[in-house]
């Protein structure tokens, strides 16, 4: 019965030496799939490359549909599962903030590394703009407080907030994955090609 | 893009196959730890390795600084800290076989390197505030979020690309 | 003509690929649902149930505690005021109403002791041990006959007649020297033991390390 280590079945000293396997993979893959290049990155905001978007969303829709598959035949309990918690306020300005550090830095933290170890010295910079401004928030927290800590939901999924079933959810999800990469298609088509 | 793909290096995986396989790594990583994967917190982790170390009275009066500190153990010794560093040695790995690995800053042609790092560092101060007011980055709150149907996931994820594409004009420049 | 076919199939390989994520999700919501079933399955129980493993009789128990074995626990499933009134040594009260407390299942969900129930008979006893086991929780026994088979052989065991085979004999007095042991007086040891008797026995301390179960955290 899964999650593995919650549950004591793989012991926790494994912990460290599964973290760094799971992030060479993650690493490998991010790259393989053009996520140090920051030009590609930015291209879906600009229409000239979608393999964010692709990647993205094809990853969430694979991953959801097997955990509530292995939830089904009984590998894994999905109610064991870290849920990211809901700060509503928080999820939202932050999620703005973050929004623009992207399309200005070409860079999320996650991709921002993988440039960084193969050598892009913007994503270097990136990196260390990040330090800077995990160090500013940590400097100004008293300010930044009622933000981070307000408006907590709990740990709730769509299944709370809504009332929905998460199969329905699942599927809905899917068919608008498959919408999206459609339209990405389209617009990729009309949209002037960029050689980066 | 059209070159021989043997002598273009910047030829990547097709992009459903990446996503595939990392939804299969997010499958995995949630069926090992029941956790997702993350990123930014590492960079946390050192923040506040660094704070701890140079002025450590500090590190312990603030009230954030000091969530991440405890008396035996130092704040890298971390799932993220880990995790990142596999990352690091992943990515090397990949842009290593394919040849894409060399010191250089990439940038559109119409901008000087200098603009592109000014604006990598903007971006980057902007991105790590964000993601310590979301408690999280695109892979640890939006994409792991996603995955187990997380209502803040969604939050995120939707507030990051909303507002990307709400400021992609003024910052068309850099990249068009 | 199937390379033709081939590269006709390949081009419609997004639209393929597509499909099957989305007939994948489908069957997420099709597939029949049914109760997830928490523990064992009900053939496992049946099995354990059966086993005359889970008894231990009064006199393994006896020299258990006579000889400090440390592997085991005793619960007494029986209510605060029969515990208060008589108990075994060292046992650790969980009155059955109790049993699924949350303070209480790191006694009983875990795999460094035997833990042994017993009530007045088996029958509270059983039932404990049948909810424990159902949730998977290991080194479960039940004492055979309870409080009062501990009476009727340990504490007061029955003199064997002058019929009985030499084993009879052998048992009974191994029975007495427990009995003494928990502190029954006979009429022929009563002057040379007297000053030993009251002196309780070393209460013993079990920490039970609570088994990891860690929340799952995260964080980015």
């Amino acid at each position: 019965m899964g999650p593995l280590i919650p549950n004591g079945i793989i012991s926790m000293e494994w912990d460290s030496i599964i973290a760094i396997f799971i992030g060479i993979c993650f690493g490998f893959v991010l790259e393989s799939s053009g996520f140090s290049s920051s030009r590609k990155l930015a291209g879906v905001f600009y229409g000239y490359d979608f393999a964010v978007l692709k990647v993205f969303f094809t990853a969430a829709a694979v991953s959801v549909i097997g955990i509530y598959y292995m939830d089904y035949l009984g590998y894994l309990d999905v109610s064991q599962l870290y849920v990211h918690p809901t700060y509503l306020w928080g999820a939202i300005v932050g999620g703005i903030i973050m929004g623009v550090g992207f399309v200005a830095g070409g860079f999320c933290p996650g991709t921002s590394l993988c440039a960084v170890a193969i050598g892009k010295l913007d994503a270097w910079i990136y990196v260390l703009g990040i330090m800077v401004g995990v160090f500013i928030f940590s400097e100004l927290y008293s300010f930044f407080e009622p933000i981070y800590d307000g408006d907590f939901l709990g740990n709730i999924t769509l299944m709370d907030s809504f009332n929905w079933n998460p199969y329905w959810i699942i599927f809905g999800f899917s068919i608008i994955a498959v919408v999206a990469f459609a339209v990405s298609d389209m617009v990729r088509k009309r949209v002037k090609k960029i050689f980066y | 893009m059209k070159t021989d793909n043997k002598t273009n290096s910047h030829v990547y995986w097709n992009p459903y196959f990446g996503g595939f396989l990392l939804g299969i790594i997010i499958i995995f990583t949630f069926y090992l730890t029941g956790r997702g994967l993350g990123a930014s917190g590492a960079m946390k982790s050192s923040v506040v390795a660094i704070v701890d170390e140079v002025a450590p009275t500090h590190a312990e009066n603030n009230a954030y600084y000091s969530k991440f500190i405890s008396e035996e153990d130092t704040p890298m010794n971390t799932w993220l800290v880990f995790e990142a560093l596999g990352v690091l040695i992943g990515a090397f790995i990949s842009g290593g076989l394919a040849g894409r690995i060399r010191w250089r800053v990439q940038h559109s042609p119409k901008i000087t390197s200098k603009r592109r790092l000014v604006f990598a560092l903007g971006g980057g101060i902007m991105f790590g505030l964000g993601a310590q007011i979301a408690r999280g980055c695109t892979s640890g709150a939006a994409l792991s979020g996603m995955a187990v149907l997380s209502t803040g996931g969604f939050i995120t994820m939707l507030a990051i690309f909303g507002s990307a594409y709400a400021f992609a004009y003024f910052f068309r420049k850099n990249w068009i | 003509m199937v390379k033709k076919t081939v590269a006709k199939v390949l081009s419609f390989r997004y639209k393929i690929l597509a499909l099957i994520l989305v007939l994948l999700a489908g069957g997420l919501v099709v597939l029949p649902k049914y109760q997830k079933q928490k523990g064992i399955k009900s053939e496992q129980l049946l099995s354990n149930a059966i086993s005359p493993e889970r008894y231990i009789s009064t006199d393994q128990l006896a020299d258990k505690i006579i000889n400090q074995d440390p592997s085991f626990i005793l619960i007494d499933v029986r209510d605060e005021d029969s515990y208060n009134n008589y108990s075994l040594p060292n046992a650790l009260n969980i009155p059955l109403q109790n049993l699924l407390d949350q303070d209480f299942e790191g006694y009983l969900n875990q795999n460094q002791f035997d833990v042994i129930f017993y009530s007045n008979d088996n029958f509270y006893a059983d039932q404990a041990w049948v909810l424990c086991d159902r949730l998977g929780y290991k080194n479960l026994r039940v004492l055979n006959g309870g409080i009062n088979k501990w009476f009727t052989t340990i504490i007061n065991p029955t003199e064997p007649t002058e019929t009985m085979s030499t084993e009879e004999y052998k048992l009974y007095s191994t029975r007495k020297a427990a009995s003494m042991f928990f502190g029954v007086m006979y009429p022929d040891q009563m002057t040379a033991e007297d000053s030993n008797l009251n002196v309780p026995v070393p209460k013993k301390v079990i920490t039970v390390k609570k088994k990891k179960k860690r929340a799952a955290e995260g964080g980015c």
